[in-house]
């Protein structure tokens, strides 16, 4: 009995650990940012517009 | 003391007068403002500081002659506040890092919590079946290890917040709650030691996780408030396309470079960076950002087209006729920086509220404890524990400002910007509607309706003959004529003769325009008359209606003739309606009503009608366009929609009742909790699931003023 004890909460405190760890890593990749439009982007027809100015066309005049 | 970077946006200064409004993070109460407030008031050319908890805006006017910014941001942050610029990518920076701290200590605190939960069923369990001591040793000792890095990671800004507290020898609210933490971590870690008595290690896990949740829905509410103003900073371009005038090259420059005069072209899709004129014929604007008018208008050459706006039809071009410092839109960010730092009366009383309760809830303790120890010292520690929990006044501190920033982010779509944190609550309470008619119910834009001409005489002529005539007058009328004139039709000597008309010569001949009505003679007897109308607002009737509805009495205020005031009053149903009243008369009726014990709301152009919106319980300017800047008043009407008006009072209306039920609930709440605590019928985790659930249950009960539902009917 204190023997399996003395190996398996170590083991699930190891495991707190881990799950600690890959909670933080996927809050600091961004995971959390937006958890709308994500989902809705694979429906999207279009590529969204380019707001960059630079991109725009020459003027005519 | 960390040191801040200075650049331009984090503050404006004019005539010697700066104006900076900043984040402070780690505003979490009342006492934090108090102390920002008193300590910037020291300071030696400090005009005026406000500092609102919700948002943690710290909003400072002061005489640039005497003081640096950095001395100011310097002071704020030897308090313990980190001071974030607003605007911009470091203020969304912030915000996103802050978001990520919050989410990783709820993560922390989360996996802990329910791993500690599984320990101490297996210890309850023991404790009633029977468990080898050495395996409880074990499972307190593995506790320990779990709830440490909870308490003080996840836990960190509770902590730190009573030691900023404590540091102004101030009691917040935080205080309290760290001192149950402590205690509660302290006993059960030195029982743990001494290998007796009871541990509550789940409970110091479960109140920080419950505490974060309440904090965190705060928070977003806090961030969703401010994105109104940081998206309206973050429409304007940095970057400009100017035409040169000698040979027509477009160039691209900052902003800054940019002259009055100067000619942008603004390709579709982008916005307009600056107030100006349009320079081609027509375009399509879309101004849904700074009126919330959905659809795109067609405007004309010689428009002015606000900075902030969207070109929504093909490539056009606009004369700068304002710098960009000086336009709508940084007008406008501006005045809503200030309005979003200041307090709400309402929220004041409730902070007082809350600090009265935190001395008494100490005292509480210790009484507690004090005669616990007479009875049975074993269940002291537990009922004083319980106490400090249940009592802690979260909730009240919580219940107004949470309400008010979402209500003002659900008037800020209807077109309505709270520009007076109070506003809110007039509105809310106003039985009286007092309306302007010119350019409040009607366009304010006299139009020609209809041309008579004797003889076939050419309409467009005798117009533009008008048009001449009306040119130099400061009449209100004169403003119809000014659209039709014409460069190659002159009025030499005009002459205005006092309650009869103009005389002048146009194109070698003599003409008289004036009475009766608008007519123009000449001496060989030609003439032709006009009628000049000022169109009442498409929704007028609907709004006026719908105010009706409402239970609201309606007065018609209006410096106008009386045949018209009375038209206008028949055709809304407006029973009470008076004319010819000069700004002085409208003031005293306003003051009459109020004598009668009338709470009024007074709807103006905002321009004329100043005093009177000053004096009102509480104002809504119009404020269109260029006007925003002078415009005076409580609340901001963006949109040409009356009917944002009745639907702006539902909202009210409804925050108020959020708000009241809130501080209702907080009180019960709080005065039941207290003797069933102090008598040791709570157990501490039962405390600490309660006064969460009652903080958490505040808070999401004010993010419902933000939402109205469908149909939007109010009891």
């Amino acid at each position: 009995m204190m023997a399996s004890m003395m190996l398996l909460i170590p083991l699930s405190l190891l495991m707190l650990g881990a799950a600690v760890w890959a909670f933080f890593w996927a809050v600091d990749k961004g995971q959390f940012e937006d958890l709308e439009q994500p989902s809705r982007l694979a429906l999207e027809e279009d590529q969204p517009p380019n707001a960059d100015a630079t991109t725009d066309p020459p003027p005519h005049s | 003391m960390s040191v801040i970077p200075l650049e331009g946006h984090w503050a404006s200064e004019s005539l010697g007068e700066g104006h900076v409004v900043f984040n402070a993070e780690g505003i979490h109460c009342g006492n934090c403002a108090r102390s920002i407030r008193k300590t910037l008031g020291e300071l030696e050319g400090v005009r005026r500081v406000d500092v609102n908890v919700v948002n943690n805006r710290v909003s400072v006017d002061w005489d640039t002659s005497k003081l640096a910014l950095g001395r100011i941001l310097g002071q704020v942050s030897a308090l313990g506040f980190k001071p974030v610029p607003l605007v911009g990518e470091a203020a969304a920076q912030a915000q996103q890092m802050e978001r990520r701290l919050a989410l990783k200590r709820i993560g922390l605190a989360t996996l802990g919590s329910t791993q500690l939960m599984m320990y101490t069923v297996a210890l309850y369990a023991g404790a009633l079946q029977g468990i080898d001591e050495r395996i409880a040793e074990y499972l307190r000792w593995t506790c320990l290890v779990i709830t440490t890095p909870v308490l003080f990671y996840s836990g960190a800004p509770i902590l730190r917040g009573a030691l900023a507290d404590l540091r102004r020898r101030v009691l917040g609210m935080d205080v309290t709650v760290s001192l149950a933490l402590l205690l509660a971590f302290f006993a059960s870690s030195w029982n743990t030691l001494r290998h007796s008595g009871e541990v509550y290690f789940d409970s110091v896990a479960m109140f920080i996780l419950l505490l974060l949740i309440g904090r965190f829905v705060e928070m977003r509410g806090r961030h969703q408030a401010a994105q109104v103003t940081d998206a309206l900073a973050k429409a304007l371009p940095t970057m400009a396309q100017r035409i040169r005038s000698d040979d027509g090259v477009v160039e691209r420059v900052p902003l800054a470079e940019l002259r009055i005069g100067d000619l942008l072209r603004v390709n579709t899709g982008q916005v307009i960076p600056v107030d100006g004129t349009l320079a081609c014929d027509s375009a399509l604007i879309d101004e849904a950002l700074l009126s919330g008018e959905p659809l795109p208008q067609r405007h004309v050459r010689h428009d002015a087209i606000p900075g902030g706006a969207l070109n929504a039809g093909s490539a056009l071009t606009v004369r700068v006729s304002r710098l960009p410092g000086e336009s709508t839109l940084h007008e406008l960010v501006r005045l809503l920086e200030r309005a979003q730092s200041e307090r709400p009366r309402l929220g004041l009383a409730a902070e007082r509220m809350a600090s009265w309760f935190v001395v008494r809830i100490v005292l509480l303790t210790v009484l507690v404890g004090v005669v616990w120890q007479l009875i049975d010292p074993s269940r002291a520690f537990p009922a004083m524990l319980a106490v400090l929990v249940a009592t802690c006044p979260c909730a009240l501190s919580l219940a107004t400002p949470a309400a008010i920033a979402a209500a003002s982010s659900r008037l800020a779509k209807l077109g309505v910007l709270v520009m007076r944190a109070d506003a809110v609550e007039g509105l809310a309470t106003v039985d009286t509607v007092m309306l302007d008619k010119t350019g409040t119910l009607t366009l304010g834009s006299p139009r020609i309706t209809r041309i008579d001409t004797a003889d076939g005489w050419d309409a467009t002529e005798a117009l533009r003959i008008a048009a001449a005539l009306e040119a130099g007058s400061q009449h209100p009328l004169a403003l119809a004529f000014r659209e039709h004139q014409h460069a190659s039709w002159r009025c030499e000597d005009a002459r205005e003769i006092a309650g009869e008309g103009i005389e002048g010569t146009v194109d070698g001949q003599r003409w008289r325009i004036g009475q009766p009505g608008i007519t123009l003679t000449d001496d060989r007897g030609r003439h032709a008359s006009f009628e000049v109308t000022d169109p009442l607002r498409e929704d007028a009737i609907d709004a006026t209606a719908a105010l009706s509805a409402l239970g609201l009495r309606l007065v018609l205020l209006s410096g106008d003739r009386h045949e018209a005031v009375q038209r206008v009053a028949e055709t809304l149903g407006i029973t009470s309606a008076h004319a010819g009243l000069k700004p002085t008369d409208k003031l005293q009726r306003l003051r009459a009503a109020q004598a009668a014990g009338r709470r009024v709301l007074m709807l103006g152009d905002g321009i004329n009608d100043g005093p009177v919106l000053a004096a009102a319980n509480v104002s809504m300017a119009m404020g269109r366009g260029s006007s925003i800047a002078h415009a005076a008043g409580d609340l901001l009407l963006l949109r040409e929609s009356l009917q944002s008006l009745p639907e702006a009072i539902r909202v009210a209306r409804r925050t108020l009742q959020i708000v009241q039920q809130n501080l209702r609930w907080a009180l019960i709440y709080n005065l039941a909790a207290v003797p069933v605590a102090a008598l040791g019928f709570m157990p501490p985790w039962v405390a600490a699931i309660g006064m969460s659930a009652s903080s958490l249950l505040v808070v999401m009960n004010a993010r419902r003023a933000g939402a109205l539902p469908a149909g939007g009917s109010v009891p």
